[in-house]
């Protein structure tokens, strides 16, 4: 006994209690509900057979019948849409700005922090100001659009359903660009600089030295901030929550809103739990990837 | 003097990037104080004309907000506390070591960081109410914010304690300090500022929490801001300054915050995502 507790405060005991602990939080809170998730998704789960644990198992119905249900397809399609658009817009433009801001001149990097707000909000408030901006009459980005000539009548952002998903996709992109922007700014500083001067005498030009210095240079950054900027996109629900719902008609629904809404909006836990393992195992996979791109950082 | 022009010129055209880029907050702040008829006027003006200051109170007595930020602080305070209690060992032990235990570890921490909440809740929350846990909705909250949140928070201050030099630790345990002690009285001290930042980060976020808010929290008296906000926000709404003036109230402490800590933050928070 009295070996065991000057372990604990001496020894090798000592750390082993302070990351058991932890571990086992995250295997109770984290790594059960998982493992549950996959066991729902094979259950009948109704309001009755909530509360107990044996649930009938129906095999593999619930995943038939998720796929074959006539809005699975369009709100997988939109999923890849969200991500694919989400991503593109974030990296561009912050990709655009991290080099702008590398040009290096006073104040550029107090003012490339300040960008950072739009990450630190919470979701749902910049999810309700971009409702308003993007409102159909009265909205203030439909108002500059119409001043500079871009459209001529109004679009209903949020109500049509050409353009309910692109509404969800703006707001986000605007949330997540700033967080591309300081990674990429990250990425850019730790490239030597001597290479531009050595490129610079040999007489490339700027273009040039983007395309054979700056782009390879970055590729490991670069893929850690794609495989991110997955993992925070099939994340973001708030803005789903606060601009559209998912409607109308499940034009800008996707999956990660779906899962919920299936759930919480009409009772369906199996069907919720069951996309949910699809996307969860998606998810893993982008994070497999985010990981092995930082590994030798994780390491190090 | 060429380089001085250049580098105003530099930062004139950053001053109007960030312009452009914050004008939604700026939207925002602006709405607020418009009147009903000022908000839905076309061509919307940029400059209130007659700010409306009283919305403020009147939105904070009307929506009932002192309760639901009252919520929102009690959800992010319990969340940090747990977090930081669990966290800063488990930060300490991963950083201390390295062996292919320590990698398995970091390896599932990172697994457990990409988890969206809104497909973990579905069986969060059937569990939770199977034990009962749901008689205490922030309690539960809380505990549901920290497993989603631990793993960030292990991983920025698992980077501060990396760059604590362990020869101070072992010069201690030379002087006749346990583990305990030269942990607390040593490495803690040395690791205070990584481990504040990442909880002001960790605070921040569970402050704005939704989802898990959102479903487990059936009682209006306990929710947070966040789920306020929402049920504020009807399909039809045409109160936007009302709103606007709510989003104003909630957000302007942590913009407050985050511009005096802006730094450090940002260098926390890069130093935890791609190390």
């Amino acid at each position: 006994m009295k070996r065991i507790l000057s372990s604990v405060t001496d020894g090798k005991g000592f750390d082993v209690g302070l990351v058991v602990l932890p571990l086992a939080f995250l295997f109770v809170m984290s790594g059960l509900p998982l493992v549950y998730n996959v066991v729902m998704s094979f259950q009948e789960v109704d309001m009755f057979s909530l509360g107990s644990f044996a649930r009938p198992f129906v095999g593999f119905r619930n995943y038939v019948d998720l796929f074959s249900q006539p809005e699975t397809r369009p709100i997988l399609f939109n999923t890849a849409l969200f991500v694919v658009a989400s991503i593109a817009g974030q990296f561009a433009i912050g990709f655009g700005l991290a080099l702008f801001f590398w040009t290096n001149f006073p104040g550029a990097s107090w003012l490339r922090g300040l960008f950072l707000v739009s990450w630190v909000m919470p979701g749902l408030v910049v999810g309700a100001i971009w409702n308003w901006i993007l409102s159909g009459d009265f909205g203030v980005l439909n108002f500059l659009l119409r001043e500079t000539g871009v459209i001529d009548g109004n679009i209903f952002w949020r109500s049509d359903p050409n353009y309910s998903l692109w509404a969800v996709i703006i707001a986000n992109i605007w949330l997540g660009t700033s967080f591309n922007m300081i990674l990429l700014s990250v990425g850019l500083s730790g490239i030597p600089k001597d290479l531009y001067e050595a490129a610079e005498l040999d007489g490339a030009n700027a273009p040039q030295r983007f395309w054979t210095i700056t782009l390879p240079m970055m590729r490991s950054t670069i893929g850690a901030i794609i495989a991110l900027g997955l993992i925070f996109t099939l994340q973001q629900f708030d803005l789903f929550a606060a601009i559209t719902s998912g409607g109308p008609n499940n034009t800008s629904n996707v999956t990660q809103y779906w899962a919920w809404d299936l759930s919480f909006r009409q009772y369906d836990f199996a069907k919720g739990a069951t996309i949910s393992v699809i996307m969860i195992v998606f998810v893993m996979f982008a994070s497999v990837v985010y990981v092995r791109s930082t590994r030798h950082e994780v390491r190090g | 003097m060429s380089e001085q022009v250049r580098n105003r010129l530099m930062l004139a055209v950053a001053l109007v990037l960030a312009a452009i880029y914050l004008f939604p907050l700026y939207w925002m702040y602006i709405t607020a104080l418009k009147t009903g008829s000022a908000m839905f006027a076309t061509p919307p003006k940029f400059w209130p004309s007659e700010p409306q200051w009283s919305i403020y109170a009147d939105v904070w007595q009307s929506r009932n907000m002192g309760r639901y930020l009252w919520n929102s602080l009690v959800i992010a305070f319990g969340a940090v506390a747990l977090i930081s209690v669990l966290g800063v060992g488990c930060a300490y032990v991963l950083a201390r070591y390295r062996n292919v235990w320590v990698d398995i570890g970091l390896f599932l921490i990172l697994m457990l960081q990409v988890l969206p909440a809104s497909l973990m809740i579905t069986p969060i929350f059937v569990g939770f109410s199977q034990f009962g846990l749901l008689e205490t909705p922030r309690f539960a909250v809380i505990l549901a914010i920290a497993a989603k949140s631990m793993p960030f928070f292990v991983v920025l201050v698992r980077a501060t304690f990396m760059s604590v030099p362990m020869e101070l630790e072992e010069a201690a345990l030379v002087d006749g300090n346990s583990r305990i002690g030269a942990f607390f009285n040593i490495v803690l001290p040395l690791a205070r500022n990584g481990i504040l930042v990442s909880a002001i980060l960790i605070f921040m976020q569970a402050f704005g929490e939704f989802v898990y808010s959102k479903s487990m929290i059936q009682a209006v008296e306990l929710q947070p801001a966040s789920v306020g906000l929402n049920s504020f926000m009807g399909p039809n709404t045409n109160e936007w300054n009302n709103i606007m003036a709510y989003a104003t109230i909630y957000v302007t402490p942590i913009l407050a915050a985050f511009i005096l800590l802006q730094r450090r933050i940002v260098s926390g928070l890069t130093s935890g995502a791609l190390k």
